[in-house]
């Protein structure tokens, strides 16, 4: 348990860095870092509502979180999650407006065409690494552009609504992910999250075909010797985490817009791959980051209302904690590395 | 661009070109040089010899600038040097030639050559120049090179010579080679001694490395040996013979006493017939091994590192393809199934490089005891794992393996060496397993550790399991061996009965003498 712990310190002490610098940036903007956290506190959480909204913008981080987790456990960096999901929410959406069936029914159809699509969409990059062993983060990274970019084609040229913005028509009744509370737009799309995140937890522990996806993601060759199908497994874990990023495309569009938008969820993909890369990959952990994330997101938005700081402060501090994660594992690594160790000396 | 080698050399008396003096170079826990002094003359060829993972290659990076010692120091042609960095080592007279090329496939031989260090008239590349300073610099160290040529229709042996071009024009006066002829045909290696012997004919130095005793006698003047990351020693080449370089290669640290044993005779359970197989180079690498385990006997393996032992015994755990032949496991051809479906038809493997094949470091010793039969009952039903029983199948495993841990969930990182080989032997000795392929059993393992493991693998061998037992230890197969099959340059050359072992004969042997006295 030690090492777990050990793990998460490298992690806290990342974000830790990442604050105290966001904080300097602040000071150099002329405000005071105590003002300004406490305004991202009071508007993440300072009453119902704003908790509902916080939780409201966790949830297609964590899913897209849960689904990052799923790839870096096999070994497999899928950056395409914000591809994934756009194409998700369209697949979602236009089950919800085309079709007409029974409430329920209607929103399981739409969330398993929104789990095919983004299955779909990761499978071109997943066959590449399987088959000709492309590097799975250059083609996953380049098809989110290409997946952006087809949505809105769909929406402008396609289903465009008549007389509206570029928007598709309403999904129906029916295909809605149903309300928590009367007083907030938060959905059952966060109680999918919370069980997807322990129910992958669970599969990864207890399965042997996760104990198998395991050992290819943190000892390739081991896996390979011990029997398990490395290439087909690294396969089959970019398809699940694709799914699960389509999924997350879909509870967006049937819990909270209710019709599919250009440019509908900016940046929650990449969000997730963040909280899971804090979470060193643990389902449950991005629970944890997932919120973290949501409510800097929240909180922002009574940043400009209150002080003088922009709310882009709040984007310098995401990528203060991409750099700080990231030196934390390259200085974690360097004590492993041995042909390569010149690489990290300056 | 002056000092090429055409230009009058940097005029100095001392006698050495190099000299190494303490030199030590720890990765993490691993000593990879220690304590090493080199001296190589001017105007000598040089050859450093030893196994794969002795520590020549490093050395030779530290020499170079491309990696820094942790202790000693290094002079060249007489002068304290602090190598800080490959450009430091060029202009100090330095110049390496690596296993793997660097070369861009869509220049010109002379463009390759000239690379970084253009020659520039009137602002712009001046081709022709480049061209007849490559031609002639090829013509007089017998190169054969035609410098107009694209570097990517040519032939790896023709590769090699460019970088030793770029060396030269770089004004080289001491060159290094790093296994130059791993990659040659016997043709193109006969060639690339004319050429080293042209260049100490016009007072250059030569340092050459290899782990091919032949090429060693046959061209350097002085070898030095390293064993383990140790010199063992420096001779004239002349004062040696091939018998004496293999055994201060592979060295006796330890001698076994042979283990009592009762004749059992089995049935065949492994054939191998004619097998072949090609290395990452693509090189052929085991060349037509034939040879039969059955059970109740221990076939031992023995060679100098690198000569396609690692290659077969990834065959054979399908690891690795062959490219020809077969290797009948109980009747089943295991050159045409997965590793998963080898496992099934009863290989128990313990590879080679344990820390990278064997176990997963970071997981706990319940989780390392579980690869391979994640899928079967007791350790999990339908396809759900039952982590009690594994942790206690684990603590049962600890306890009579005396694998020195605290506990099943303890981190695999945490044990030593020998406690990490216990914890795969654990594993592979109790998957029901016909036949063993054991490699390198006790590599990097205390003596305490190591009683203990051929204690282990004398009671599989009673137990009448086949066993395949590669080592590069002579002492550790007298022991354990029934049969000692000998491998050289990817073929079997002959065999010894463990019985009487004679080193001398098997010596021979890995020195690739075959032996025509075999009775048939």
């Amino acid at each position: 348990m030690s090492d777990r712990l050990r793990a998460f310190s490298g992690q806290i002490i990342a974000v830790g860095v990442a604050l105290l610098l966001g904080a300097i940036i602040i000071i150099l903007v002329g405000e005071s870092p105590v003002h300004v956290l406490m305004t991202l506190l009071r508007g993440a959480f300072g009453d119902q509502e704003k908790i509902a909204g916080t939780l409201l913008q966790t949830t297609p981080i964590l899913i897209c979180g849960v689904a990052a987790c799923i790839g870096l456990r096999g070994g497999m960096f899928n950056v395409g999650i914000e591809g994934q999901l756009f194409l998700g929410g369209f697949a979602a959406a236009w089950v919800g407006f085309t079709f007409s069936l029974p409430a329920g029914i209607h929103t399981l159809a739409a969330l398993a065409l929104a789990v095919v699509a983004g299955a779909a969409w990761v499978a071109i990059p997943a066959f590449f690494r399987a088959r000709y062993n492309t590097n799975e983060v250059v083609s996953t990274i380049l098809s989110n552009y290409i997946a952006v970019l087809l949505t809105s084609y769909f929406t402008i040229f396609l289903f465009k609504r008549p007389g509206g913005w570029s928007e598709t028509p309403p999904i129906l009744a029916t295909a809605y992910l149903p309300e928590i509370f009367a007083f907030s737009r938060l959905n059952w799309g966060l109680v999918i999250g919370l069980l997807l995140a322990v129910g992958v937890a669970l599969i990864f522990r207890y399965t042997s075909w996760g104990y198998g996806v395991t050992m290819v993601g943190s000892a390739p060759k081991f896996a390979e010797y011990g029997g398990v199908d490395v290439k087909r497994q690294g396969f089959v874990v970019l398809l699940l985490s694709g799914a699960v990023g389509g999924l997350a495309g879909g509870v967006e569009t049937l819990g909270v817009h209710h019709r599919f938008m250009e440019g509908f969820a900016p940046g929650f993909g990449f969000d997730g791959l963040i909280a899971a890369l804090l979470a060193n990959g643990s389902p449950v952990a991005t629970i944890v980051t997932a919120l973290f994330f949501g409510a800097l997101r929240s909180g922002s938005l009574l940043l400009e209302v209150d002080t003088s700081a922009s709310r882009e402060i709040i984007t310098v501090i995401q990528a203060l904690i991409i750099l700080s994660v990231s030196a934390q594992v390259l200085i974690k690594r360097r004590g492993d590395s041995q042909a390569g160790e010149r690489r990290w000396k300056f | 661009m002056s000092n090429a080698p055409g230009s009058p050399p940097l005029l100095s008396t001392a006698a050495m070109a190099v000299e190494l003096t303490g030199i030590t170079k720890r990765f993490g826990a691993f000593i990879a040089n220690d304590g090493i002094d080199l001296a190589v003359r001017r105007g000598e060829i040089h050859a450093i010899i030893g196994e794969n993972g002795a520590g020549k290659t490093t050395l030779m990076n530290i020499l170079f600038g491309l990696l820094q010692p942790d202790e000693g120091s290094i002079r060249l042609n007489g002068e304290a040097t602090v190598v800080a960095d490959p450009a430091a080592a060029i202009k100090a007279g330095l110049g390496m030639v690596h296993q793997h090329f660097k070369l861009v496939p869509s220049l010109s031989v002379a463009d390759n050559v000239f690379l970084g260090m253009e020659v520039r008239r009137h602002g712009l590349i001046d081709h022709a120049a480049q061209i007849a300073r490559t031609q002639e610099l090829s013509k007089r160290f017998g190169l054969h090179v035609d410098a107009t040529e694209r570097v990517g229709l040519l032939s790896v042996g023709i590769e090699q010579r460019i970088e030793i071009l770029k060396v030269l024009v770089r004004g080289a006066r001491t060159i290094i080679l790093d296994e130059p002829t791993a990659v040659l045909t016997p043709q193109e290696s006969r060639e690339l001694f004319q050429t080293l012997r042209s260049f100490v004919a016009e007072g250059m130095t030569v340092i050459f490395i290899s782990h091919h005793l032949e090429e060693v006698m046959e061209v350097s003047d002085t070898v030095t040996v390293l064993r383990n990351g140790r010199k063992v020693a420096t001779r004239p080449t002349s004062e040696l013979n091939k018998d004496e370089l293999v055994r201060m290669m592979v060295g006796r640290e330890v001698s076994f006493d042979r283990r009592p044993r009762a004749a059992l005779h089995g049935d065949i359970v492994l054939d191998v017939k004619d097998l072949w197989a090609r290395d990452d180079r693509r090189l052929p690498a085991v060349r037509g091994a034939s040879f039969a385990v059955r059970s109740g006997e221990v076939v031992g393996i023995a060679g100098v590192a690198g000569n396609g032992q690692t290659e077969l015994a990834e065959v054979l755990s399908g690891l690795r393809p062959a490219s020809h032949g077969a290797a009948w496991l109980k009747g089943q051809d295991l050159t045409t199934l997965s590793p998963a479906a080898i496992r099934q038809a009863g290989l128990a493997h313990v590879p080679g490089d344990r820390m990278v094949r064997g176990v997963d470091r970071n997981a706990s010793i319940a989780a390392n005891t579980l690869m391979g039969r994640q899928h079967r009952a007791p350790w999990s039903q339908n396809g759900v794992l039952d982590w009690k029983a594994i942790a206690q199948n684990a603590g049962a495993l600890i306890k009579s393996f005396d694998i020195r841990a605290q506990g099943a969930g303890d981190a695999v990182k945490r044990l030593s060496g020998g406690n990490i080989q216990k914890v795969v032997l654990a594993r592979e000795f109790t998957n029901g397993a016909d036949f063993l392929l054991i490699d390198q059993p006790t590599r990097g393992v205390d003596i305490g550790a190591q009683e203990a493991i051929h204690d282990e693998i004398m009671r599989q061998r009673a137990a009448g399991q086949a066993i395949l037992l590669i080592s590069v230890q002579l002492d550790e197969l007298a022991a354990l061996a029934d049969r000692i099959l000998v491998m050289f340059n990817g073929r079997i050359m002959g065999e010894v009965a463990g019985d009487d072992a004679d080193e001398d004969r098997i010596g021979m042997m890995m020195a690739g003498v075959s032996q025509q006295l075999e009775p048939a």
